[in-house]
């Protein structure tokens, strides 16, 4: 495709402008729409679980709390919990990127289900409702985690309220993830066979295994928790013969499998960007491949790690742990692959690139630490410390986050038709890859120090720490808030896009940015092997 | 081209792709729901574990007898309906209409027998595990937890039921309204799918309400 | 008869006979540790249901690797689930009347 045109205004209609009337947004099933429908959401509740973020490093900057009530913080961090982990986290990249670009990367028209699609929107905006609510009445104390007794017996916040937001939520999941099962297992374009499919449809594919598989276990979960909580069942109360253990196991059977929901898309967009901006085949397709099943399988198999202190039994324990640590093996794989897609490439450093190589960068200490904690010996000592804080921040925020950024920033173009500024989208990586670890390295230091999580108070020699890491939350915020300001401004000041801007591989970039609502004029037919780099235009390459 | 019964979606490529796509769908779905009910049958071995006596006690009070029959009349309303889709995978729109409405029926009667009759017996004999439970001393916790999750599995059973009683009876109307044919009647399906799932999830539940606690 | 009614007809009558079966296990002096094989047959009973009334076998291979999928990871549920209750040991202390 010639990148001459890239000028030009649109002659043919795209997907934004097929329509414009509220209705015929709100009405719509075109993939590409509801995927914006979304990213708006997720957007706000971004902001929602920020702003509480926020509040939390501003209490830790005093010993004593600088918000008074241990309450109060209890239930600032539980709604930053909640609010991230299910209206932020899990959704994503599945329902912004996933709902654009798959369809796209098939070489369908669609998905399969599209009025599913619609649907589980509707779901997501009625759970977020419920959440605000629960959120606006007060919220809740009890950790993102809903322990027991805690949350069943003693807890007086809004227990009910949350619980019933995140089971309207789970079943938004379930639904997207299978649409996207079952588009990818039907909706393949002619010569599209498995093993010429992106990365990003196979993390895809294993996202949403875990999605329809784990969700409805929460769901369960969470109305028992529900009726214990109201109606005093007592299936966790071991007063009258009940396990409070049952809960964790079968609370943990999700939200550890839920981890991998969360990463596993970052996962697939960076195999999609290295390959891209070090224009090189990705090394090691196969392996990147059955890496991302291999968690997805795996990772069902280790959630008794966030109980070894719990009081289960010291077998289970050490099965867990052995199997907490293999499942580090196909995250390492993949990081190895990345390398070696990069190694004698010609890499260049946009911003999506930039991006992805913070995400590297990070995800592997936090990945790495993931195994201190697996450990149980050392695990006695670590957990319930910011170790652990800083552990999965690592990998949620200074991975995932950084993925999905980088993924906003290399298809943006496709999405929206317009190009955001370069020079403050390689500024905007920076900040974050600085602010963020100012953030969160001091966090390790605290937890392995000893200083406990979800306290709102320390004790003074811990203040220095937390003063360097509130510091940095201040900067990651400008970080964030930074492409939230241009991505804006370039969809109306942004140079047009070309087809494909990057030179890059994959059927997305065969279609006009923004695409027409159809997709492809012709359903596509796929004879190359995936990442069929080096190209020969390199010169057409934008910047 | 084609009878307003075989076209497809735009995003398919034949009237069997989306056919097939769509069970797929239905199947994939019911993995789900058997994750769904996955957490009571783990609070089953749970609680049996912790309360062993106590909650084989309680098994012991379940009426054998009516939830035996219900087994019987799930199983054959899944006969039925499955004839219902024999039938129509033939032509036989009238044959179908009959079947689904006898499956129905049957769906009905378990319903029925289960709420109006055992369920009404139950709280009758103070077997509902509130503040008013009929069993006490030790074997008490065992009991109340057995009767805990009889009522919550057989409660999520029967929505299920409910929602499978909506689902055929649309079929029925649809039916009648003509709109399957031997060429078309994948929906006809799908909710025959479902319709035998929530009977395999009666097949669980029945030994592990009515059988596992009643020892010699 | 259409050989399609046979087979169901069939399938219902081993269903019955399962049922039965299960049903006059239940009566079996078995030790409560061992109670749960009563459950046997009723997995059978799934089996024939998925077989003869949700044709499994015909269809595309999606629906077999769904039901496989949902089978296995219930295992993994129940199996790697009741692992610590059933390893846990438990060091007993006087209760105390709490109620």
């Amino acid at each position: 495709m010639s990148t001459i045109a890239s000028a030009t205004t649109k002659t043919s209609n795209s997907y934004l402008t097929d329509g414009t009337t509220i209705r015929s947004w709100l009405l719509t099933t075109d993939h590409k729409r509801i995927a914006l429908l979304y990213l708006g959401s997720i957007t706000l509740f971004f902001f929602v679980g920020g702003i509480a973020a926020a509040l939390i490093r501003f209490n830790l900057i005093a010993p004593q709390g600088m918000i008074g009530s241990a309450e109060t913080y209890n239930r600032l961090f539980t709604m930053h919990g909640v609010v991230m982990v299910w209206f932020f986290l899990i959704p994503a990249v599945p329902v912004t990127l996933g709902n654009f670009l798959v369809p796209l990367m098939l070489g369908a028209r669609d998905l399969a289900f599209p009025k599913l699609n619609l649907i589980s929107w509707y779901l997501y905006i009625l759970a977020g409702v419920a959440a605000l609510y629960s959120l606006i009445a007060g919220g809740v104390d009890t950790g993102w985690t809903f322990y027991t007794p805690l949350a069943t017996a003693y807890s007086k916040g809004h227990v009910v309220a949350t619980v019933v937001a995140i089971f309207i939520a789970g079943f938004s999941s379930i639904a997207t993830g299978l649409n996207f099962i079952i588009s990818i297992h039907s909706l393949r374009a002619p010569g599209m066979t498995w093993y010429k499919m992106p990365v990003f449809l196979w993390s895809l594919y294993a996202t949403s295994v875990i999605l329809v598989l784990a969700t409805p276990v929460l769901a369960m979960t969470l109305v028992l928790l529900a009726f214990e909580r109201i109606f005093h069942i007592g299936v966790f109360d071991p007063t009258v013969g009940g396990d409070p253990l049952l809960f964790q196991h079968l609370f943990w059977f999700y939200s550890h499998p839920a981890v991998y929901v969360m990463i596993l898309p970052g996962f697939g967009v960076i195999s999609e960007i290295v390959p891209a901006f070090s224009n090189k085949r990705l090394f090691g397709y196969k392996f990147v491949v059955w890496s991302s099943i291999s968690i997805a399988v795996i990772g069902f198999l280790v959630w008794g790690h966030h109980m070894f202190v719990a009081g289960a039994s010291l077998y289970s324990a050490l099965v867990f742990s052995i199997l907490s640590f293999m499942v580090a093996v196909p995250s390492a794989i993949k990081v190895f692959n990345w390398i070696g897609t990069m190694h004698g490439g010609s890499v260049r450093f946009d911003a999506p690139m930039l991006y992805a190589l913070g995400f590297i960068g990070l995800f592997t200490i936090g990945g790495l630490t993931g195994l201190f904690v697996a450990a149980l010996a050392a695990d006695v000592h670590l957990t319930q410390t910011y170790f652990v804080v800083a552990h999965f921040h690592y990998v949620m925020v200074g991975g995932m986050v950084s993925a999905f950024f980088a993924g906003l920033h290399f298809w943006w173009p496709k999405i929206t038709g317009r190009l955001y500024p370069e020079i403050w989208g390689r500024v905007g990586a920076v900040i974050i890859f600085f602010g963020f670890n100012l953030t969160f390295f001091p966090q390790f230091l605290l937890g392995y120090l000893g200083m406990p999580r979800r306290y709102h108070s320390y004790p003074p020699e811990f203040q220095v720490l937390n003063v360097l890491s509130s510091a940095g939350a201040t900067i990651l915020a400008v970080g964030y808030l930074l492409p939230l300001a241009y991505m804006t401004w370039s969809l109306f000041y942004g140079k047009r896009a070309s087809d494909n801007p990057w030179s890059a591989t994959g059927l997305e970039w065969r279609t006009e940015s923004p695409p027409p609502t159809e997709n492809f004029e012709v359903t596509p037919a796929v004879t190359a092997p995936p990442y069929d780099y080096p190209l020969r235009d390199v010169e057409q390459r934008h910047v | 081209m084609s009878e307003v019964s075989s076209t497809q979606e735009f995003q398919y490529s034949s009237p069997r792709h989306q056919a097939e796509t769509a069970i797929s769908g239905m199947w994939l779905f019911l993995a789900t729901e058997m994750l769904f009910f996955g957490p009571l049958f783990l609070a089953w071995i749970y609680s049996r574990h912790w309360n062993q006596q106590g909650f084989d006690a309680g098994a012991r009070q379940t009426e054998v007898i009516v939830g035996t029959v219900n087994t019987v009349v799930l199983v054959t309303s899944s006969l039925i309906y499955s004839m219902g889709v024999t039938f129509i995978e033939g032509g036989g729109t009238r044959r179908l209409i009959q079947c689904c409405i006898g499956a129905w029926l049957l769906g009905l009667m378990f319903l029925l027998l289960k709420f109006g009759i055992e369920w009404r017996h139950d709280f009758e004999r103070r077997l509902f595990p509130g503040s008013d439970f009929a069993i006490d001393g030790p074997l008490r916790d065992g009991a109340r937890l057995f009767f805990v999750f009889y009522f919550l599995g057989t409660a999520v059973h029967g929505l299920h039921m409910l929602v499978g009683l909506i689902l055929v009876g649309w079929i029925i109307l649809r039916a009648r309204r003509n709109e399957f044919s031997s060429s078309y009647y994948t929906p006809v399906i799908a909710v025959g799918l479902y319709w035998s799932f929530v009977d395999m999830v009666w097949i669980i539940l029945y030994p592990l309400i009515y059988l596992v606690g009643r020892g010699a | 008869m259409n050989p399609r009614l046979r087979h169901l007809l069939l399938a219902w009558e081993l269903l019955l006979a399962l049922l039965a079966i299960e049903f006059g296990a239940s009566f079996l002096a078995l030790d409560r540790a061992a109670r749960p094989l009563v459950l046997v047959p009723a997995a059978l009973m799934v089996a024939v249901v998925s077989v003869a009334f949700m044709d499994i076998r015909r269809g595309p291979e999606t629906i077999r690797l769904c039901a496989a999928a949902g089978l296995l990871w219930l295992c993994i549920l129940l199996g790697l689930g009741s692992l610590d209750p059933m390893t846990r040991v438990i060091h007993h202390v006087r209760t105390t009347n709490i109620k």
